[in-house]
């Protein structure tokens, strides 16, 4: 565990008032932000005061609960699309901020016949004799890393001869799950996900290049629910400190 | 409350047919019978307010429970009757007191236990009184059905062939019991039941019932020896039944051709000569003439003709005669075993016996 | 091991018995006793539940309360927050998605109950309502007790219905079942086979329950 993990666990127990007395926000986040935000949590409660309260999902996913009235005070996508189809609907109060980028990650589980090591070009020659058999992306048409996913993909021209095999996950969450089962030779997934201890325990990951896919930008926006609390926590996810927790999970500065 | 008995008159074409009229008066035990889907069950209902006819009327003592002409049709729970399913209908959640007490909502509460065990009693089951339905016998049941009709107060009492489901000694005995306790009861009562002797024994005058409709009302030893019509006669299983033409009258007697005989029947005055009839002997009116000694006794039809079957039954032996029925019907009699053999009775002798003018009954076609 | 998800999951249970019960019992009971044209349609209705996609079921729970449509905006102005998303909008959708389980065996139970004690009822001077009261209810009993089993321990397994109505919203429409897919998501296996182990052992419970309840109705010792 990284020190200062350490010291902000620490510096719990003097954060002022019990849990009723903080303000509880419900925000919205990507899945492919879960780690960074599980281990800024404690961080942001030390910093602000707010113990806010995060619902996972797909970004297309919870941008229509955003437009159909979801309580959510602020959605951090793992995309600008989403955001920007809100803002023109006038669900947010503005059209947001960019606040990290992401990497797609190249993962296969132990056992595999898969070496993340050679890229996606290892692909090909186990696609020809056959030894392929399930591969994990998200779903494209609601999740920015499974959209990233199929780019990178059909750049390469593994899409079509990939097809057949592929899984599609309601989430990069879910798609990372697939990617660990039995039967998986692997999956596209968020590098946030691929750096997180329990992934890095079952497999081994290497870093999609850039220029294979538009470039995984990551919008944050207020919605129009949302409280003061909201705003100072938007300031905080846009400050430095906000940054280097994002770095440590793969999620580099815009 | 008048005391003046249930009245009750009934008409409809659907579901079912019905045309009736009954009387019963306070003590009076009724029975209605008939073949099944006659029409009986649905009375009990139409008296007890289960099933509204298409018209008719329904009153008892002072108050009119049914009245289709003035659309009064009073709910079950409204008409103080009593009735015996069947199939006895206990409340199979309560005790044999709680199903009598459930009863007594007419009561202050205070005294309904009382009086239930009390009327337990009466039907010889003190002492059971908590026990539940499932844990009693088919006759124990029957009576506690009793005992929960009884529990009312009713104005009348209605039983729905309250003995069918019990063995034959049961049934005995049940029906003792009832006979007993109507004794005690200044209500009508009126029994439904398919069981011609069990109706003849407990009832003191029977309404047959056929296809709804109401055929005859007369006391069991009148609509016996005196059916209204065949088809009563038939219903009623009744044998020796034949057709013949009236003749003449004359004081005390009727005469009617039969074959090409002529018979004197029991006075029939209202029936004009020539009209074609139906007549009946009842099996104690046919006697048996000594062999080789007819009879030509007074008030006497001698009848002769051939023996085409014996029967053994039990004591009697059956015997059937072919005597030469223009219908081809014979004529069957029963006599002791041993006046049988006296008589040296044997299939296809000849044999002659004597038809009583008074058990000669004359009926008219509808 | 997620207590507030299990504290929803059995809040949502009570109040969809608590909201069903009535309803149940009126529409089982005049299932069971009237016969009227149109009654094979309105028993497949009741069945509907049962056999449709709890995904079919949440569309249409949806494009009913959705945020735009009259009821989700009637909701909106009465409390200032939607339907959908909201711990209201979750009992509504379970109160339909188990319309089956409460009402057939309310239905079955009255519908065994044999017509002439209701008529023993009346011509032994009850009311109709003392004969609910006094004759049916004691009699269908085993039948009602199975639907409140029933109806909540599916609710408990509710997860497609909730999902779409609800969301994942935590502390609001995050139910048990829904926190053990998120769990399973997020690799917290210790926590997810936690959770189902509980939920287990409810509906094992929930089960037993149900037989010892309906074995009774053969033997009718208790009124």
């Amino acid at each position: 565990m990284h020190r200062r993990h350490l010291l902000a666990l620490a510096a719990l127990p003097c954060v002022p008032g019990d849990a009723f007395a903080m303000e509880r926000p419900l925000i919205a986040a990507a899945a492919a932000l879960q780690p960074a935000l599980e281990e800024a949590a404690p961080i942001i409660a030390v910093q602000t005061g707010i113990a806010p309260r995060f619902a996972y999902g797909a970004s297309g996913n919870l941008a229509r609960q955003v437009a159909q009235g979801a309580p959510f005070e602020m959605l951090l996508a793992a995309d600008e699309v989403s955001i920007q189809k809100l803002a023109e609907a006038g669900h947010t109060r503005d059209a947001g901020h960019v606040f990290a980028v992401g990497r797609l990650a190249l993962f296969a589980p132990r056992g595999s016949a898969l070496d993340p090591a050679g890229g996606l070009e290892a692909l090909r020659p186990l696609l020809a004799v056959g030894r392929v058999q399930r591969f994990a992306i998200a779903n494209p048409e609601i999740a920015p890393y499974g959209r990233a996913a199929e780019q990178a993909l059909r750049r390469l021209d593994l899409w079509e001869a990939l097809r057949p095999h592929l899984v599609f996950g309601t989430s990069i969450a879910q798609a990372a799950q697939f990617a660990t089962t039995e039967g998986a030779t692997g999956g596209l997934i968020a590098y946030s996900l691929a750096l997180s201890p329990a992934l890095s325990a079952r497999g081994s990951f290497s870093l999609v290049p850039e220029a294979l896919h538009d470039p995984l930008r990551h919008r944050l926006a207020m919605t129009r629910r949302a409280s003061d609390a909201a705003a100072r926590l938007q300031s905080w996810f846009l400050s430095p400190q906000a940054a280097e927790v994002f770095a440590r999970h793969g999620l580099q500065a815009p | 409350m008048a005391e003046a008995g249930l009245s009750l008159r009934l008409k409809a074409a659907t579901p079912i047919t019905l045309d009736l009229a009954l009387d019963c008066a306070p003590g009076e035990l009724l029975a209605i019978i008939g073949p099944s889907g006659a029409g009986k069950s649905t009375t009990l209902r139409a008296i007890a307010g289960l099933h509204r006819p298409e018209s008719g009327s329904v009153s008892c003592g002072a108050e009119t429970w049914l009245d289709t002409s003035r659309a009064l049709d009073l709910p079950a729970h409204r008409r103080r009757v009593g009735l015996v399913f069947q199939d006895y209908a206990l409340f199979p959640h309560m005790t044999a007191l709680g199903n009598v007490m459930a009863a007594m909502s007419h009561l202050p509460a205070a005294l309904r236990a009382e009086r239930a065990a009390a009327l337990l009693a009466r039907v010889h089951l003190a002492g059971l009184e908590q026990r539940r339905p499932a844990e009693l016998s088919g006759g124990q049941q029957q009576r506690v059905a009793v005992a929960r009709a009884l529990a009312r107060d009713p104005a009348v009492l209605l039983l729905d062939e309250p003995f069918s489901a019990v063995d034959r000694a049961t049934r005995r005995r049940l029906q003792v019991e009832l006979a007993n306790l109507r004794q005690g009861l200044s209500i009508p009562i009126i029994l439904v039941t398919h069981d011609l002797d069990e109706a003849a024994s407990l009832a003191d005058r029977m309404l047959l019932l056929h296809r709804g409709r109401g055929l005859q009302t007369a006391s069991p030893a009148e609509m016996l020896a005196r059916p209204a019509s065949a088809e009563v006669a038939r219903l009623l299983d009744l044998r020796n039944l034949f057709a013949g033409v009236i003749l003449a009258h004359e004081p005390g007697l009727t005469r009617l051709r039969w074959g090409n005989q002529v018979l004197e029947a029991a006075p029939m005055p209202s029936l004009a000569p020539g009209t074609a009839v139906d007549w009946l002997i009842g099996a104690g009116g046919v006697v048996l003439h000594r062999r080789g000694r007819p009879s030509a006794g007074e008030r006497e039809n001698p009848v002769s003709g051939t023996i085409i079957a014996l029967l053994p039954m039990g004591e009697e032996m059956r015997v059937t005669l072919d005597v030469g029925d223009p219908e081809g019907r014979h004529l069957t009699f029963a006599l002791p075993r041993h006046a049988a053999q006296r008589n040296a009775l044997a299939v296809g002798e000849a044999c002659g016996v004597s038809l009583l003018r008074d058990a000669l009954h004359v009926m008219p076609r509808p | 091991m997620d207590w507030p998800a299990f504290r929803l999951s059995l809040w949502l249970g009570l109040g969809t018995v608590v909201i069903l019960l009535p309803l149940a019992l009126w529409l089982g009971r005049f299932l069971a006793l009237r016969r009227f044209r149109g009654r094979g349609m309105v028993e497949a209705a009741v069945a509907l539940p049962l056999v449709l996609p709890p995904t079919v079921l949440g569309f249409y729970l949806l494009a009913a309360f959705g945020a735009g449509t009259w009821l989700g905006g009637a909701f909106q102005a009465i409390f200032g927050r939607t339907l959908a998303f909201s711990f209201e909008g979750l009992l509504l959708a379970s109160a339909i998605a188990n319309i089956p389980f409460a009402v057939q065996p309310i239905q079955n139970a009255f519908a065994a109950i044999p017509a002439n004690l209701r008529e023993a009822g009346a011509t032994s001077g009850m009311a109709p309502w003392a004969v609910f009261w006094r004759v049916e209810l004691p009699l269908a009993w085993p039948g009602i007790a199975t639907a409140i089993v029933l109806t909540f321990a599916h609710t408990l397994g509710e997860f497609g219905v909730v999902l779409m109505v609800g969301g994942a919203i935590p502390g609001e429409t995050r139910t048990a079942a829904i926190a053990i897919y998120d769990r399973v998501q997020a690799f917290d296996d210790a926590a997810a086979a936690s959770m189902s182990a509980l939920l287990l052992v409810i509906c094992l419970l929930a089960l037993l329950l149900v037989q010892r309840l309906t074995r009774g109705i053969g033997r009718r010792r208790h009124g």
